[in-house]
């Protein structure tokens, strides 16, 4: 049987883009409503949207509230890994939400090297 | 239990009594296709859901989602200002 695909997802907007701020959520949801396993990456300001009380304040038009979504994501099994360095200069590092992994570079490399496919937003 | 496979006539999906209706309507993309998902769970292999969406994008998102993961997309008729989708269960 062959194994599960993969997708690897980078989000790299913040709370300031509603819009490529939730279109990761969206598409990470989707694919794992497809059997399909979902590692999120967020990097630079992406890193906000898991910061505990800031998924809350995003609601882009005609999109399901970002909370909504990202309880949806963690309730459907995708792993959410978060840039060190990035969390790190925004003091971010202890008040993630839970679920939410702090990994550095290697592990966004080994991520997306063994993924079926990765999309960049 | 339904044992309809795809194409059905509209006339036939609008006969259908599917053994699960999921009311998704005002619910925008993915919200009804995981309402969908979660639905499926609780009915029996052979077995129709029926979901109602006013977000255009459903028809084709649960067609996908029915082929990617193995049920039967059965077809799309219009409902009262929302759409009604139905799909076997498969797996």
């Amino acid at each position: 049987m062959a194994d599960k695909e993969k997708l690897v997802i980078m989000a790299t907007h913040g709370p300031d883009d509603p819009e490529m701020a939730t279109v990761p959520f969206v598409m990470a949801a989707a694919a794992l409503a497809s059997d399909v396993a979902v590692v999120m990456g967020f990097q630079g300001e992406g890193v906000r949207l898991v910061h505990a009380g800031e998924a809350e304040t995003v609601q882009a038009p005609e999109f399901p509230p970002l909370a909504k979504l990202l309880n949806d994501v963690r309730e459907l099994g995708g792993l959410l890994l978060v840039c060190s360095p990035c969390a790190k200069s925004r003091g971010f590092v202890d008040s993630l939400v839970p679920g939410a992994e702090i990994v550095a570079g290697a592990r966004f490399v080994a991520e997306v090297t063994s993924a079926t496919s990765s999309l960049v937003y | 239990m339904t044992t309809m496979t795809a194409p059905v006539s509209d006339a036939e999906l609008g006969a259908i009594q599917a053994a699960k209706i999921v009311d998704a309507r005002g619910s925008a993309c993915p919200g009804p296709l995981l309402e969908a998902k979660k639905a499926m769970n609780t009915i029996q292999i052979g077995q129709t859901i029926e979901i109602w969406s006013s977000d255009p994008g459903t028809k084709g998102d649960v067609s996908a989602w029915s082929a990617k993961v193995g049920h039967t997309y059965l077809g799309t008729v219009p409902g009262e200002g929302y759409e009604r989708t139905f799909v076997v269960r498969q797996k």
